[in-house]
């Protein structure tokens, strides 16, 4: 059976970063307590691959690189519809950066995923913000990719049209499969979970696979294999003049106007 | 083993038309290559003549290393990464940087996963720390957290760099132009690209306005937000949007402002109904002036102001366009 493959990313759930907080002894950022959530955009990506397997018979593999303790959020993605998930899972590869993750999914991909007509990633994770990973992943797995997806065409599910947005204009690429896709939320809008997803979702398989399992070179994935280190965190801290003024509309805005014509803006 | 040395810049262009921020890059890596007493350079792909690659040296590169060809005038990953990712190996500079546009974050993963190195992603600063190793300011959840992330062993150092970060800035070192042969063929130009479609602009350009007139939420509607244009009509300036507007609907998408959308550094920047939340404090940051206009006396967005303004911005922004218009006519 055709195999579309998407990428997943379980984040803390962004409606809770206001309990982020940076341990000052250590300076590590403290996440503990916040609830995992599928990343935004990845649901997007599940859509695109959604409606392929609507259109043509495809079957939905979800993979992911994650602590364990984020199955709840990865039984979304089989909810919405996906038929399987594959978790790669493993202290060997806590502290991996873009390059020992993209390295690590694009082998989970080759080991449980192949072959595939599709890999689809979300464009960027709320969380780490990168962007980086999909065109990596493709560069593991040796073929093209196209990222900042708007548009996705195709006719006979091997030749895609797809228009990338580059902020200026528009680039429109033609390309036959198999080859990596990023999108944005621009692509479509999400379908939401109903009760019959949930139910179904929980008989579907999602395996958990460790690092052995996936034969990975140890050397290339975790921390060991991240070639970037974080040297600190911080909370950003700017400084200016920080004059509030108060008062009735007319007397604040011309006494405003004052202000920035002393300071030579006006 | 040859040392690696020299601070190196990807020059992006839209069909033929060199985009700012590589020359943005190109003065950062000037600054730094004089730090530590090294040399820059620039690369640059596409349908460009000698002549053209030149110009570049007065923007800061003592080399510029030229791929010339027209099929690269219209970007393509492979093509573009088959071409770099050898030089890079051959040259051995110690960082390469490009922009945090969508060709530079298509590009730059790509490259460094075939150069196997580090690459930092929406840097909105660069710096060399003691011990000579390159500090990439990259911010994090939405802008909250500030990491300072460094690649200590791999080279080249690689990072993207938000547009608008750095000022371009002119120089009068005297560089060359190094014409490198273009060896690629149909394979190479997967996946095609067919068409190129320019975007319409239908409002003033937020990048280079001196001044910026900022809307958030807190607008509320339609009606108010015409306060803001009207209001940067009468200072000749921009208006952007922080993202809850632009998900409102209230401005195009291209006009957001933040980690996300644009970062802009006029000499005025007046944001009224927003919050003032990381993600957008970093796309503003570096505007000479900033005005908060917010009825919440506690907004987080006071913090970060030069002059704020407690009060509804339904009322306060006609009574500054009263005023602003009264001053200019006298």
């Amino acid at each position: 059976m055709p195999n579309v493959v998407v990428c997943v990313k379980p984040i803390p759930d962004p409606r809770h970063w206001d309990r982020l907080f940076l341990d000052p002894e250590t300076g590590v950022l403290k996440r503990a307590g916040i609830p995992p959530a599928l990343n935004p955009l990845d649901k997007n990506a599940l859509e695109v691959a959604l409606q392929l397997k609507e259109r043509f018979g495809w079957e939905v593999t979800v993979v992911s690189m994650a602590p364990p303790d984020t199955t709840k959020a990865l039984r979304e993605a089989l909810a919405m519809g996906a038929d399987r998930v594959y978790l790669a899972s493993d202290k060997a590869l806590a502290g991996a950066d873009t390059l020992a993750t993209a390295y690590t999914l694009a082998q989970l991909i080759r080991k449980k995923a192949s072959p595939f007509h599709l890999v689809i990633c979300g464009n960027i994770s709320l969380d780490g913000s990168t962007s980086q990973v999909p065109a990596q992943i493709a560069h593991y797995l040796g073929i093209p990719h196209i990222t900042h997806a708007t548009h996705v065409e195709t006719e006979d599910g091997q030749l895609f049209t797809i228009t990338m947005n580059i902020k200026k204009g528009e680039l429109v690429f033609r390309c036959t499969t198999p080859f990596l896709l990023a999108v944005t939320k621009d692509v479509n809008l999400p379908r939401l979970v109903n009760v019959m997803g949930i139910i179904a979702a929980e008989t579907k398989p999602l395996e958990v696979i460790d690092a052995r399992e996936l034969e990975l070179d140890l050397d290339k994935v975790g921390l060991k294999g991240s070639p970037t280190r974080v040297r600190g965190l911080f909370i950003p801290e700017i400084k200016r003049r920080r004059e509030i003024l108060t008062g009735e509309p007319e007397e604040v805005a011309e006494e405003l106007l004052n202000k920035l014509h002393e300071a030579g803006v006006l | 083993m040859k040392e690696h040395e020299g601070f190196w810049v990807f020059i992006e262009q839209i069909e033929g038309k060199i985009s700012e921020v590589g020359l943005e890059l190109l003065s950062k890596a000037r600054e730094l290559a004089d730090q530590k007493g090294t040399y820059t350079a620039a690369i640059l792909l596409g349908d460009f003549s000698k002549e053209d690659a030149k110009k570049l040296t007065h923007y800061g590169a003592d080399k510029v290393f030229l791929f010339s060809d027209e099929r690269l005038n219209r970007y393509c990953c492979l093509a573009y990464s088959r071409l770099i990712t050898p030089l890079v190996e051959r040259e051995k500079p110690e960082a390469l940087f490009m922009g945090a546009t969508p060709l530079g974050a298509d590009l730059a993963p790509r490259v460094a996963a075939q150069l196997e190195t580090g690459l930092s992603a929406h840097c909105v600063d660069l710096r060399l720390g003691e011990d000579g190793i390159l500090e990439q300011i990259v911010p994090g959840f939405g802008g909250t957290m500030m990491a300072v992330i460094i690649c200590p062993e791999k080279r080249p150092q690689m990072a993207t760099v938000m547009p608008g970060v750095f000022k371009k800035s002119e120089s009068h070192k005297k560089g060359e132009v190094i014409e490198e042969e273009v060896t690629l063929s149909g394979e190479d130009f997967i996946p095609e690209a067919v068409e190129y479609r320019t975007k319409k602009q239908k409002t003033v350009p937020l990048e280079g306005a001196n001044v910026v007139v900022c809307g958030g939420y807190g607008m509320e509607n339609e009606e108010n937000w015409k306060l803001l244009e009207e209001l940067a009509s009468v200072l000749g300036g921009a208006v952007g949007a922080t993202r809850p507007a632009v998900d409102e609907g209230w401005a195009p998408e291209e006009v957001m402002i933040g980690q996300s959308g644009k970062i802009v550094r006029p000499k005025l920047y007046i944001g009224a109904g927003i919050s003032g939340v990381m993600h957008h404090v970093v796309g503003i940051q570096d505007s000479d002036i900033i005005v908060v206009i917010n009825k919440d006396p506690g907004a987080q967005f006071f913090e970060v102001c030069d002059f704020g303004v407690v009060g509804d911005a339904e009322k306060i922004l006609p009574a500054l366009i009263e005023k602003l218009k009264e001053r200019f006519s006298s």
